[in-house]
């Protein structure tokens, strides 16, 4: 019986903690899905603007620096939206979205707003590429035969933002990021 | 029984397990199509004979489409196959059976490896669709469902090796060294130098200037020149843009032509779109040339992985080159009109 309790506990949790990762996004003012943050920091101005674009340029491939005068920082980024999350599947479109940053007096404040779904199509070598250059902002209703997929859209995108946060503000702390394991020591057999 | 609810929560977190670590890892992507169409011909003959779609009055099959793709850091492969008559017999050449229906067995479509060197630049060696022309083999990827005569006339695949550099997101440039035409391996060994350069002049407009001279498959030494562009100029209006010449040096063949796409999209699942052809049989050793125009009015909708195509189309044949009948089936005439409806699923 206590194994069948364990079980029991085992589905629950996974089952809450994959519903905390899918909270949605609220909307700001506008209506527009946003994603925003103020943190207190005692980063120098400088430093964590220099870190800021650190983190754009590791993540080159994810997000792109428009402008970066002044104490304010534009980027552009796209996350790849997955048909399935199992073994078998294919990307199915991207969501484009802005990425706003901004230095106060001991604090910082970022946002991501803007995000448009642009679907994809297989192309002649068998990639899939974006099939239009035309994005449909997510806050547009969608129609009733892809309520769902839009939903899953939708979901996606919280959940990329609330980890791409989290990143942001782990490279702005500077944390530590633990050294790569020791070498394998070697056994030199020949000498005492 | 402990020893079932133990196995099985091993089994639940094992999955789990599994489940994290899949979106650290590639997966293996999936995907592929399936098309089948109607087709009735107004002169009650299989008239207009582009690559696909040939028959009278008659419930057909295309192809089903299967291709997988898998990339380990640098590294990544496709390799794809397709099987029916779109797929085989109708796409030149087929594993087995050369152009004979009932020997062949499939085709392959893509069967290559990728390597990104940089950001910048890649290299690919394999058999791939053809880098020259606005359409492809596979419905999935055409916005009309019957194919043009400059599709018909120019490769279908190359195999080979390229290499393209990227300069930036608006210009790359693909150099590459191929085997004559749809062949799956050199008969007169590498015999083609190709290249491709992209230009993306501003946000929604794309253009392809490709050249290709070696060996065709007309048994020709020749070379092609195409440029296939497409411009999104509002969000509803989509103008695409194909024009090739084919010279062969031994004067043995040859051919020009353009066409015209211009798209309108009612929404986001329903488009109306246009082709308008005008193509040109090159004639040999000065002998008289021959010319077709098409115009094919094609719809899309879509639902969900489903597209619906209904297209009309007339093609003019002035110089009696495609061999058009009238409905006595027996007299030629110069023009031809078809009806077709096609479902093309993509998943």
């Amino acid at each position: 019986m206590k194994y069948l309790s364990f079980l029991f506990l085992l589905v629950v949790f996974s089952k809450f903690s994959f519903a905390q990762e899918v909270a949605a996004l609220p909307k700001d003012e506008t209506g527009k899905y946003t994603y925003y943050e103020v943190v207190n920091s005692t980063v120098k101005e400088d430093s964590l603007k220099a870190r800021v674009l650190n983190f754009l340029t590791k993540n080159k491939k994810e997000i792109k620096l428009k402008s970066g005068d002044g104490k304010v920082i534009l980027a552009t980024g796209k996350l790849i939206i997955q048909k399935s999350l199992t073994v078998i599947s294919h990307p199915s479109g991207e969501i484009n979205y802005q990425f706003n940053f901004e230095i106060g007096n001991g604090k910082y404040r970022f946002w991501l707003t803007n995000f448009e779904f642009i679907p994809y199509q297989k192309d002649r070598y068998g990639n899939f590429v974006p099939s239009t250059t035309v994005a449909t902002p997510l806050e547009k209703e969608p129609k009733k035969s892809i309520t769902e997929q839009w939903e899953d859209y939708k979901l996606q995108a919280s959940k990329y933002a609330a980890d791409f946060a989290k990143r942001l503000k782990d490279q702005l702390v500077n944390k530590v990021i633990l050294p790569p394991p020791p070498s394998e020591k070697k056994v030199i057999s020949k000498t005492w | 029984m402990k020893n079932n609810i133990a196995a099985l929560s091993l089994l639940l977190l094992s999955t789990a397990t599994v489940a994290v670590a899949q979106e650290k890892a590639s997966p293996l992507e999936i995907s592929g199509s399936v098309d089948t169409y109607y087709k009735y011909d107004f002169n009650k003959s299989g008239n207009i004979k582009t690559y696909f779609a040939n028959e009278q009055n008659s419930v057909s099959i295309g192809m089903i489409d299967l291709a997988l793709k898998k990339t380990t850091g640098k590294a990544s492969f496709v390799g794809e196959l397709s099987f029916g008559p779109r797929g085989q017999y109708q796409s030149i050449p087929d594993a087995a059976g050369g152009s004979d229906p009932v020997a062949n067995g499939f085709n392959i479509q893509n069967l290559y490896v990728n390597y990104a060197f940089t950001d910048k630049f890649t290299m690919t060696a394999g058999y791939m669709g053809t880098f020259v022309g606005y359409e492809v083999i596979s419905p999935a990827a055409n916005f009309n469902y019957s194919t043009s005569y400059l599709f018909g006339a120019g490769p279908f695949q190359n195999a080979g090796i390229k290499g393209t550099y990227s300069f930036s997101d608006k210009v790359s440039l693909m150099v590459g060294l191929f085997n004559e035409w749809n062949q799956y391996s050199a008969a007169r060994g590498v015999s083609s130098l190709g290249g491709q350069l992209m230009v993306s002049p501003v946000e929604g407009w794309t253009a392809y200037i490709n050249g290709l001279h070696g060996l065709d498959v007309y048994g020709s030494y020749s070379t092609l020149v195409d440029l296939t562009t497409a411009y999104q100029v509002t969000e509803k209006v989509k103008i695409g843009l194909n024009a090739a010449n084919l010279s062969a040096g031994d004067d043995n063949f040859g051919y020009s032509g353009v066409a015209l796409y211009p798209q309108y999209a009612f929404t986001p699942a329903a488009a109306l779109g246009l082709r308008a052809e005008y193509f040109n049989y090159k004639g040999i050793s000065g002998g008289p040339s021959a010319s077709v125009t098409s115009f094919t009015l094609s719809g899309n909708i879509k639902s969900g992985g489903l597209t619906f195509i209904p297209e009309v189309r007339f093609d003019n044949d002035k110089d009696f080159s495609q061999g058009f009948l009238k409905s006595d089936l027996t007299t030629l005439t110069k023009s031809a009109a078809q009806f077709s409806l096609a479902a093309v699923y993509s998943f």
